[in-house]
């Protein structure tokens, strides 16, 4: 059994030590917002945030995530979006959409570091994969959801 | 202007405006918990009623029965748009869901109940405006009937029906059930283009709140009580066979229930994805090779072999050639060559579909860009009537034409059938990228003579590439004909006195499939590559050359001249700098790039901005439209700069994102578009957006790079030269 606290909630497993955090999410806990892509962690989309850093979900075995704090995107909603969210909603960014749960968790946790991120920083930083193309949009939403957050926090 | 979309009106007369008179009242909703894949709560009544576009519920809520799968093209907002247009609908008040696979829901335009093609507004937009118009004029003379006023003093407006003679209103969902009980009207007005109050604007995407939230539910998304996961191993040789695994090895890993032989391949089942994933290594299947590996009469099929074919095959075509006369007056003639690689689509979302079969009754719920290809694997491997068959169209994880496939329907249904249970497959990236329906590999030729202005008074192409459609319709392949080959090769805009094109069509025994473009993804590297060569060679500017040869082109002109003053074509541009241009038209829509790069010391690209102008007829959202044009044109791109899917011994050599690398963030230029419009074309001059902007990556690259380095590339993709981006 192991215990694992996702969105502030615990919950009780019982599987298998290395199995991937992804699969747990999706096939035992049904929180499936967070998406399978690649299963080698080059693609991105099942980007979750353990402890407020990016974690690619389908490489990481669910006991390093036992006693973590665990975010995926089902936990980015509260009373309301999330500025980021808000931004990719301003800035009408995706288009399929399935990549796009890995990249808004990826830029709340890039934000959430360094909140004046560089564009370069960015572009290193923001590897995640979209087919559909939509990174010039993607960008925007990272320049919206800065100027969000530091609204906010203002 | 009405000529043609008469015979369009006579259709709708008789099936579509039929349902929708019964969709406007609100007591039917069979579909609801179905298309929304919650659950398998079915409705099986024998009533139901299909062809239904439209249903206004009873709070007012209008639902469009959209008849497109949503694939990130954002079609449903587009659909939606049209009818609440029409219907003079409080666009807060519109909700979408996807249709099933039924004959009336079928694409006018499309011989089956596909999206594909770029093709949904431009079927749909005559249809749904009269399904719109229809329930406005039926809701207006229902609330007419309720006042008992005369219908022309009525008026409809935002989801009301309004009577100002009295100050009286009421909303649409308070009329439903009485306007549905009305007669269809049988030619209702449509409004003129003058009055659109939604359509041309750039609206918000219906689907984006749950897509940015998680909720959204593709098709891996589904959860049915009972649910089993399974994946599947295939044969790496095409065709081939299971040999041998080991059952017993799989049965002991922790959740495995289940080892079952689907087409070209096994899966495994499971009570967890990733616990069928290890079950399939320790089941460690065995393949006997197929048609294209090494075999004792035949050596297996590589990427050199394929490449040979071609060249045998433009050999045997023969080449134009240089007119003595025109030789011995010393004017230019070109000889090229050109090619490109399979691709694969690898769409983000895994090939999956859930399926449950039952003795009376099967429901398929499947990312599928082909509703009715699922329904006939489903009919096939069940042996179920139609009516006992619902599919379920989820969104789709990205399409690109690898979801008009269904093969990995076939693999769901059968796993259910046999199991009885409820069972959601879904594949590994590896079976993805080594198990596609490939985008044709070809080479092209061009023989072109210029004559003593620098025009072209010769072309001469010769096209050598594997055939698509052979594979739906045999005979194509007896007479070497493929359109979706050919398409954007064998007709061009500019005037050329003496233009010839010859295809070949060689088989090396690669599955190929419909990829974002089709054939204008390759002819328009080859033909915008190939006369910018011309230009160049006559040492003329690229864009004025183009200019000259379209004097007779307005539409294709307009575009051309739209995208250079865009960009500022002729401006003094930095030391290192380089713009490049073209032009193509595909799916109705015709589309102009001009790309400014710059290199560095070591040839490294940096590519700084695209100007992108599309003329498509007419625009519904132009948000919509632009999104279209930058994610296209970097889908283009990708493939342009590192996209290769490679052979040996009949077996793909690439199998992830680790070495069929697609691009990511950096380096994507800036985008900038501009949309042309003409609302005074005729109804059947609406262009598509999906898929128009992809062709012109390639060329424009390939042209830009030769501007700032003098390098002419003639293969993709651009790695293989050894060109990367800053």
């Amino acid at each position: 059994m192991q215990t694992l606290i996702i969105n502030g909630i615990r919950h009780q497993v019982d599987v298998e030590d290395e199995m991937p955090l992804l699969w747990v999410l999706r096939d035992e806990l049904g929180l499936t917002g967070t998406k399978f892509g690649c299963g080698i962690g080059q693609c991105g989309a099942c980007t979750v945030q353990i402890n407020g850093q990016a974690v690619r979900s389908c490489s990481f075995p669910v006991i390093a995530a036992v006693g973590a704090e665990i975010k995926t995107i089902e936990g980015l909603y509260e009373n309301g979006y999330h500025p980021v969210q808000q931004a990719w909603i301003e800035e009408q960014v995706p288009q399929c959409g399935y990549c796009q749960s890995g990249q808004i968790m990826a830029t709340t946790a890039l934000l959430k570091n360094n909140p004046e991120s560089s564009e370069e920083e960015i572009e290193q930083k923001m590897t995640n994969l979209c087919r559909c193309g939509t990174y010039v949009r993607v960008r925007r939403g990272i320049r919206r959801s800065a100027e969000l957050m530091l609204e906010q926090e203002g | 202007m009405r000529k043609q979309t008469l015979k369009r009106r006579t259709f709708l007369k008789t099936s579509t405006l039929a349902g929708a008179g019964f969709a406007i009242g609100f007591t039917f909703d069979p579909f609801v918990s179905l298309a929304t894949g919650s659950g398998p709560s079915v409705s099986r009544t024998k009533g139901e009623k299909l062809g239904l576009w439209v249903r206004i519920a009873s709070d007012g809520t209008i639902t469009l029965i959209a008849p497109s799968s949503e694939m990130g093209q954002g079609v449903n907002t587009s659909l939606s748009m049209i009818i609440a247009e029409e219907l003079e609908a409080d666009w807060q008040s519109i909700k979408t869901e996807t249709a099933p696979a039924h004959s009336d829901y079928k694409n006018p335009n499309n011989p089956l109940q596909f999206t594909g093609g770029s093709s949904s507004l431009r079927g749909f937009w005559e249809p749904l405006r009269e399904v719109g118009a229809a329930a406005r004029e039926m809701l207006k003379t229902a609330a007419a009937q309720k006042w008992d006023v005369p219908v022309n003093e009525c008026e409809a407006k935002s989801g009301k029906i309004l009577h100002k003679k009295s100050g009286r209103e009421i909303g649409y969902g308070e009329l439903a059930e009485a306007a549905g009980k009305l007669d269809v009207p049988s030619d209702p007005v449509l409004k003129s283009p003058e009055d659109y109050e939604l359509i041309g604007k750039p609206v918000t995407r219906l689907d984006l709140p749950a897509k940015v939230t998680g909720s959204a539910q593709f098709g891996i998304d589904v959860r049915i009580p009972g649910m089993l996961f399974a994946t599947v191993r295939q044969s790496p040789v095409f065709e081939g066979e299971v040999l041998s695994f080991d059952e017993t090895a799989a049965k002991n890993v922790r959740g495995v229930v289940a080892v079952v032989q689907v087409s070209n391949g096994i899966a495994v089942v499971a009570d967890n994805t990733w616990r069928a994933k290890k079950g399939m290594e320790a089941l460690n299947p065995q393949f006997k090779d197929g048609k294209t590996a090494d075999e004792s009469s035949m050596p297996g099929l590589d990427s050199q072999q394929v490449r040979e074919q071609f060249l045998a095959a433009l050999d045997d075509e023969g080449k134009g050639e240089n007119d003595a006369e025109h030789a011995a007056a010393g004017l230019p003639f070109l000889d090229l060559e050109y090619e490109v690689p399979f691709l694969a689509h690898a769409t983000l979302e895994p090939m999956n579909c859930t399926a449950y079969v039952r003795d009376d009754f099967c429901e398929v719920w499947a990312p599928t860009q082909n509703q009715e290809m699922s329904m006939d694997a489903a009919k096939d491997i069940t042996d179920l009537d139609e009516d006992q068959i619902r599919i379920h169209t989820t969104l789709l994880g990205g399409g690109f034409g690898r979801r008009l496939e269904t093969d990995y329907v076939k693999q769901a249904v059968t796993v259910s059938k046999l199991l009885e249970k409820p069972v959601q497959l879904t594949w590994m990236r590896e079976e993805d990228i080594q198990h596609d329906f490939y985008r044709p590999a070809s080479m092209s030729r061009f023989q072109i003579s210029l004559g003593r202005d620098g025009f072209p008074l010769k072309w001469e192409n010769q096209l050598a590439a594997p055939s698509i459609l052979k594979r739906y319709f045999s005979p194509l392949g007896w007479f070497g004909f493929d359109p979706t080959s050919t398409e954007g090769a064998d007709v061009l805009p500019y005037a050329i006195p003496d233009f010839d094109f010859d295809y070949s069509l060689v088989d090396p025994g690669v599955p190929v499939g419909f990829w974002r473009s089709v054939g204008s993804s390759h002819n328009a590297f080859y033909t915008e590559s190939a006369i910018d060569e011309a230009a160049h060679t006559a040492k003329q500017d690229p864009f004025e050359y183009r200019r000259k040869l379209l004097a007779q082109k307005p539409r294709f002109r307009k575009v051309l001249e739209k995208v250079a003053a865009d960009a500022n074509w002729g401006r003094r541009i930095p030391e290192g700098h380089g713009l490049g241009i073209a032009l193509h038209k595909s799916f109705a829509s015709i589309v102009g790039a001009v790309l400014e790069v710059s290199a560095n010391a070591s040839g490294n690209l940096k590519m700084h901005k695209v100007w992108i102008t599309i003329d498509c007829g007419k625009v519904v959202n132009p948000d919509t439209v632009r999104a279209q044009m930058e994610g296209g044109f970097v889908f283009g791109l990708s493939a342009a700069l590192g996209e290769e899917i490679t052979l040996k011994n009949g077996r793909v050599e690439q199998s992830n994102f680790h070495d069929y690398t697609i691009l990511r963030m950096k380096g994507v230029p800036e985008i900038s578009v501009s949309i042309i419009e003409n609302r005074t074309l005729d109804d059947d001059q609406i262009g598509g957006v999906g898929e128009p902007a992809v062709p012109l990556a390639a060329p424009v690259l390939a042209n830009a790079i030769f501007a700032v380095t003098g390098k002419r590339y003639r293969s993709l993709p651009l790695s293989k030269h050894g060109v990367s981006l800053i």
